[in-house]
């Protein structure tokens, strides 16, 4: 057998990937056309709706492109060795990160800097004077510490992920010996704890609060951030898997079969049900203590408008994959595991979508909130998705598709779920 | 070719001393063939003594009530929950080795296996006295069992979490139990067929229940186990969730939090670690299975150790936060005044469970530590003395200030008898420990041999010529 070693970017997929971010474009100008532009007092719901809808795509594909570098650190902490053979894929995946990065920043400060405080509303130094409860907050929800700690979060991920990913290729044209090898893996744990650590303190604890838990600022809840990664996680792990397909599809990757894919079909189940375990506990509890203040954030969710966006969310990525995804056979299957790895991609954005939207769409005078129509949002997502096929196969033809001198290929080769 | 057996060279062997399977069955058979050593009856002793004292503990509680122990007017809850939940968190290393482990191929789990999963059974009987015991009334704990009765329409309360715990405990139990022995059915059978004295081969034959060895068998006992991994790995998780769910349904402050359920789950892998630990230190040295449960073993479980210590102390933080940021100020005063303040009456508990639990676990992020045994042992010690102070912090600092000043509490110290019980139930714990390394093998003598050809270290050193091929040419071996 011959590995193809390079791979070369096709004509028909770059078209696509382009006219998808033209998509995604041409939604955006649209949606602040019909949106964004509206000025004046009456209009906050209005504009709202074009921040909130670039808050949630950007913050979502920037968590899940971050997944897979998260799904690097940590398989390397735990030694793994079965997902060395497609290790280039998740690499491409998180190159996407600084790209989407920037975007989110520019999208956060916007918001924050803008002006309008339809997102956040303890912007507005004026609405928080007269609100005791964002006073209290105002130590930790302010403009400054959330600048802060954005910059930290995405400097932080993007210069740890190019570090790891730069080490990985470093060894592309040197055979290691036993000892070599050792010292790699050593000098990866170490960087991949290091990842491991910053991971702990931005994804599953401020940086959700700051970037969404605060559009609901009244609003509070322990489990915030670990369910958000639960979320992204999992969409990660579809993403990752996509890509797989997708390289296999087109004949390269001819060290990863079944048994990988087997592998990130358990993976996938997993995470679904964990997700599901963290969606049930933060939800069940509030549910069963009853206090005003908890349940508001459900009102809208699961009585209001949002029902049938909560409940097919719920099923979407609950349902699917522990029913879809609970045979062997299933996860041994290309299609259905394409399937059900869109599906969960869609599901977890339609999480995304009920955790940003109510908030920021609720009418200041009824107080009520609305389901607006979605094809904008459609529209930005698919534009986001053409930006990660754009930017990860712009890395994957960087460099060769097999990490071919990593200590653990043989074992991936060999691997057999 | 042998190439399914092939292992990188990079990673450490996980049995070494140049073993085969012979030495192996011969190693691990040794302890329970020999006679018990003086350590082990001054061992065994002492737990009986233990246990006896914590027999007399609770028969005098069944006998004159719940007024032997100091619980108080707010204090409800005190010692006997507090130990209910250690132990119960203890029990979860065993289960998370052999199923979460298991599912996911860490080769390492055979060494330690066997032991973590009879600690995890021992550590849930001790744990299900605690709520048993603390029902005063204990004649009537069966009707915590929810059948069609004589006593009318009598039902259990299906809305309470503490009825959850009675289904969750349970059914963790039986799993485990079986998990365990069907492990333990080939290395029973082993000892059967080496058996020389009468009754030891009736004993072990009866307990290997007919176990062959043939191909039908094993084929059985796979499936088996995967079977039940599969149900022991939602067990893990769903257990600690529902004793979380004891405190975090209510709307007490510092029990409240949405992140109780998962956050259980990680402390009590923690200290079932911290357990593991201390059991394997000892039980390696003594029976001299240093060449199983090697420094890579207690290397890899002090890494668990210092994540899973991380995550907590993640936790710790959020809750704290959370307590500040929700503008809630009886939640805020539980944290600020109730456990942050160090000269407030439980102050100082807080400090215990911060200092054991999240910052001392931080020096294994130091290789030289994680190698370190004595380090490890006394590391170990420190993480279940945090744990406990953890349940402790949690149930009593909450408690002893209610809503309503006037009926704060007097200062909660536990009489002589709730801690006898306590200890009681450490002879328990021990005396089944002691009395499982004499009679069963400690290491899963069948899954290490398993692992050998792969992970030991005479077979590794074997690898070096699949080691150095060429990608190219292991692909192409592979494939012939």
């Amino acid at each position: 057998m011959t590995i193809r070693e390079q791979y070369v970017i096709p004509k028909k997929y770059n078209m696509l990937s382009m006219v998808l971010m033209a998509i995604g474009l041409l939604s955006i100008i649209i949606l602040f056309i019909t949106h964004g532009s509206k000025s004046g007092a009456e209009n906050e719901v209005v504009r709202a709706r074009f921040w909130a809808a670039l808050l949630q795509n950007s913050v979502y594909f920037l968590l899940v492109t971050n997944a897979a570098m998260f799904f690097i650190c940590a398989t390397t902490l735990m030694w793994g060795g079965w997902q060395v053979s497609f290790r280039r894929v998740t690499e491409a995946i998180s190159a996407c990160v600084p790209v989407i990065g920037i975007i989110t920043f520019v999208i956060l400060m916007a918001i924050v800097f803008g002006g309008d405080h339809v997102i956040y509303h303890w912007t507005d130094a004026e609405h928080v004077q007269h609100d005791p409860i964002l006073l209290g907050k105002s130590g930790f929800l302010n403009k400054t510490f959330f600048t802060v700690w954005t910059l930290i979060t995405l400097i932080g991920w993007s210069w740890l992920g190019y570090k790891i990913r730069s080490m990985s290729r470093a060894i592309d044209d040197t055979k290691l010996t036993v000892e070599e090898g050792r010292k790699y893996m050593w000098d990866n744990t170490v960087w991949s704890g290091v990842y491991v650590v910053l991971f702990g303190l931005t994804v599953m604890s401020c940086t959700p609060w700051f970037w969404l838990m605060s559009i609901d600022a009244h609003w509070y809840s322990t489990m915030y951030s670990w369910y958000t990664f639960a979320s992204t996680f999992v969409a990660g792990i579809a993403l990752i898997t996509l890509f797989v397909v997708f390289l296999k599809n087109n004949n390269y990757l001819e060290l990863t079969n079944r048994e990988h894919l087997h592998s990130l079909g358990i993976m996938l189940f997993a995470f679904s049900i964990f997700w599901t375990y963290l969606w049930f506990d933060q939800f069940m509890l509030i549910w069963y203590a009853n206090i005003p203040e908890e349940t508001i954030y459900f009102k809208s969710r699961l009585q209001g408008p949002y029902r049938g966006i909560f409940f097919l969310m719920l099923i979407i990525n609950f349902l699917a994959p522990i029913l879809l995804l609970m045979t062997r056979s299933a996860k041994r299957n290309y299609g259905t595991m394409t399937m059900l790895c869109v599906l969960i991609l869609f599901g977890h954005w339609l999480d995304f979508f009920q955790m940003v939207m109510p908030g920021p769409l609720t009418d200041p005078n009824t107080k009520l909130t609305h389901v607006p129509f979605m094809l904008a949002d459609f529209g930005i997502a698919l534009g986001f998705v053409g930006l990660i096929m754009f930017v990860t196969v712009r890395s994957l033809a960087k460099w060769p598709l097999i990490a071919k001198n990593n200590p653990f290929l043989k074992e991936s080769i060999i691997h057999h779920t | 070719m042998a190439l399914l057996k092939y292992e990188s060279q990079v990673r450490p062997p996980l049995v070494v001393g140049d073993k085969d399977y012979h030495q192996v069955t011969e190693d691990i058979c040794r302890p329970v063939e020999a006679r018990p050593s003086t350590l082990w009856w001054i061992g065994f002793i002492i737990s009986v003594l233990m246990l006896l004292f914590g027999v007399v503990s609770v028969t005098r509680e069944v006998w004159f009530g719940t007024g032997q122990w100091n619980l108080n007017k707010t204090v409800g809850w005190g010692w006997d929950i507090t130990n209910f939940v250690w132990w119960v968190g203890i029990g979860h290393a065993g289960t998370l080795i052999s199923a979460i482990l298991l599912l996911f191929r860490q080769g390492w789990r055979t060494g330690v296996n066997r032991a973590a999963e009879a600690m995890t059974i021992f550590a849930v009987m001790c744990a299900g006295q605690f709520p048993i015991f603390h029902m005063g009334r204990v004649w009537n704990a069966f009707f915590t069992l929810p059948y069609p009765n004589t006593r009318g329409p009598l039902w259990v309360n299906f809305n309470s979490p503490l009825l959850w715990d009675v289904f969750a405990i349970s059914t963790y139990f039986t799993v485990s139990l079986l998990f365990w022995y069907a492990g333990l059915l080939p290395d029973l059978a082993t000892l059967r067929d080496r058996a020389k004295e009468k009754w030891r081969k009736m004993f072990y034959g009866i307990t290997a229940f007919g176990w062959t060895g043939s191909t039908k068998h094993w084929q059985r006992h796979e499936a088996l186990s995967l079977v039940l991994a599969g149900l022991a790995t939602p067990l893990v998780l769903s257990v600690h969730t529902i004793v979380s769910f004891d405190f975090a349904t209510s709307v007490i402050p510092g029990w409240h939090t949405t992140i109780f359920p998962p956050y259980f789950v990680a402390g009590a892998i923690f200290s079932g670690f911290a357990m593991v630990q201390t059991l394997l230190l000892v039980t390696r040295k003594v029976l001299n299975l240093q060449q199983y449960i090697t420094i890579e073993h207690i290397e890899v479980m002090n890494k668990v150790i210092v994540l899973t210590g991380s995550i907590v102390g993640i936790a710790y933080l959020t809750e704290l936060f959370m307590a500040w940021y929700s503008g809630v100020k009886y939640e805020w005063f539980a944290f600020e005044q109730n456990r942050v303040n160090l000269s407030s009456p439980y102050g100082w508990s807080y400090y215990i469970m911060m200092g054991c639990n999240v910052l001392s676990p931080q020096i294994f992020w130091f290789r030289k530590m994680r190698r370190n045994l004595y380090v490890t042992f006394f590391m170990s010690i420190l993480v279940n003395i945090g744990m406990w102070f953890e349940r402790f912090v949690i149930i009593v600092t909450s408690l002893y200030r209610d809503y309503l000043p006037s009926s704060w509490s007097t200062y909660y110290s536990p009489t002589i008898w709730e801690v006898g019980f306590y200890i009681g139930t450490f002879g328990l714990f021990f005396t089944c420990y002691f009395l499982f390394a004499k009679f069963f093998p400690v290491i899963a003598a069948a899954e290490i041999k398993h692992i050998l050809k792969k992970s030991g270290d005479n077979y590794k050193e074997q690898m070096t010529v699949v080691e150095e091929e060429s990608v190219d040419q292991f692909v192409h071996d592979t494939a012939h």
